[in-house]
């Protein structure tokens, strides 16, 4: 057997320098720091980057092109559902809108929403206000609606977040396909 | 260890490494591509403060991207496979506790693109599988140098 004559001349693996739990403690950090330093630095550099601390208000999650929120209230919404000067537009797909909706409420599926639209823009054009919801507060398609409403040219559009669930909640009227 | 056993074992820690790998760096190339849309899968999870969710969306691609690199390379395997199965321990996890409390989400794993639908069952049981992969290849990485250290000792 081979032997030294100092500690420092002793394999890596007898003194703990090649024990891979130590490698870890120093490896996983470095791997952290240089991945931070990475996604950070790419971010400032590259043009399409995010501010590193985000607004996810819901009034900034759903806004107009021109970053006015177009977000309603529920009780705003609901003042106009009584009034009748206001038409609710389901941007779900039909199945679920059938299962259940706002009362009085036109189905316009985003997916597909070219053809649907033509079916109803008629009767959008005859009303003040035009409410969109979907359900979930983390649903997008009555937001891409009401974005898709605004450039075909109506001026008057909000969406409802979370529509189909609060609408509920608060014991307003809803209706099923029959 | 008989010889063609370990021979066998070493193989399938090689297959591990680049499968997992090859995994990693895919799931890595859309988040990096398009960080506000992994922002919005970040924030839909609805499982970090607001203030962090783009902190994270900027910098998870990146520690996948390096993970992937580091695999695939046999590079700094003790700390990358250790992060390696506690990222998808992590990921696994935030999927079941949103399945349990019925929020459906698209998982963002390999994809920003959120026209893809909700995700159900499949990533889970496909990330369970990668974190068995992934726990094997840890354990081979410590296992298998113990070994080289005890060779050492004696």
């Amino acid at each position: 057997m081979k032997s030294y004559a100092k500690k420092s001349e002793w394999p890596d693996v007898v003194n703990g320098r090649g024990v891979p739990i130590r490698k870890a403690v120093w490896q996983i950090p470095a791997l952290l720091v240089l991945a931070v330093i990475a996604g950070i630095g790419t971010n400032a550099w590259r043009s399409d980057g995010i501010p590193l601390v985000g607004d996810w208000s819901a009034a900034a999650r759903f806004s107009d092109t021109a970053g006015e929120s177009i977000a309603i209230p529920l009780e705003r919404a609901a003042d106009q559902f009584e009034k009748g000067t206001a038409l609710f537009l389901d941007a779900r797909p039909p199945g679920q809108y059938a299962e259940g909706h706002i009362r009085g409420a036109l189905n316009l599926p985003w997916q597909g929403v070219d053809m649907y639209f033509m079916a109803l823009a008629d009767r959008l054009g005859q009303s003040e206000m035009l409410v969109t919801y979907c359900d979930g507060e983390s649903c997008e398609l009555s937001h891409e609606l009401a974005l898709f409403l605004k450039e075909m040219g109506y001026g008057n559009v909000h969406v409802l977040i979370n529509g189909w669930t609060v609408w509920q909640h608060a014991g307003l009227p809803v209706e099923q396909e029959q | 260890m008989p010889r063609m056993k370990k021979e066998t074992a070493e193989w399938a820690t090689v297959l591990s490494r680049l499968l997992l790998g090859a995994v990693f760096l895919h799931a890595s190339f859309d988040k990096i591509a398009d960080p506000g849309a992994f922002a919005k899968a970040v924030y839909n999870y609805q499982m970090l403060p607001d203030s962090t969710v783009n902190l994270v969306a900027v910098t998870l691609p990146w520690i996948e991207l390096l993970l992937g690199v580091c695999l695939i390379a046999g590079f700094w395997l003790p700390g990358t496979t250790i992060l390696c199965t506690g990222l998808l321990i992590l990921f696994v996890s935030a999927m079941a506790y949103n399945e349990i409390r019925g929020l459906d989400v698209h998982c963002g794993c390999f994809s920003t693109e959120p026209a893809e639908g909700p995700d159900g069952f499949p990533p889970l049981i496909r990330d369970s599988l990668f974190i068995v992969v992934s726990g094997f290849l840890t354990a081979r990485v410590f296992f298998s140098r113990r070994m080289t250290l005890k060779r050492a000792n004696r």
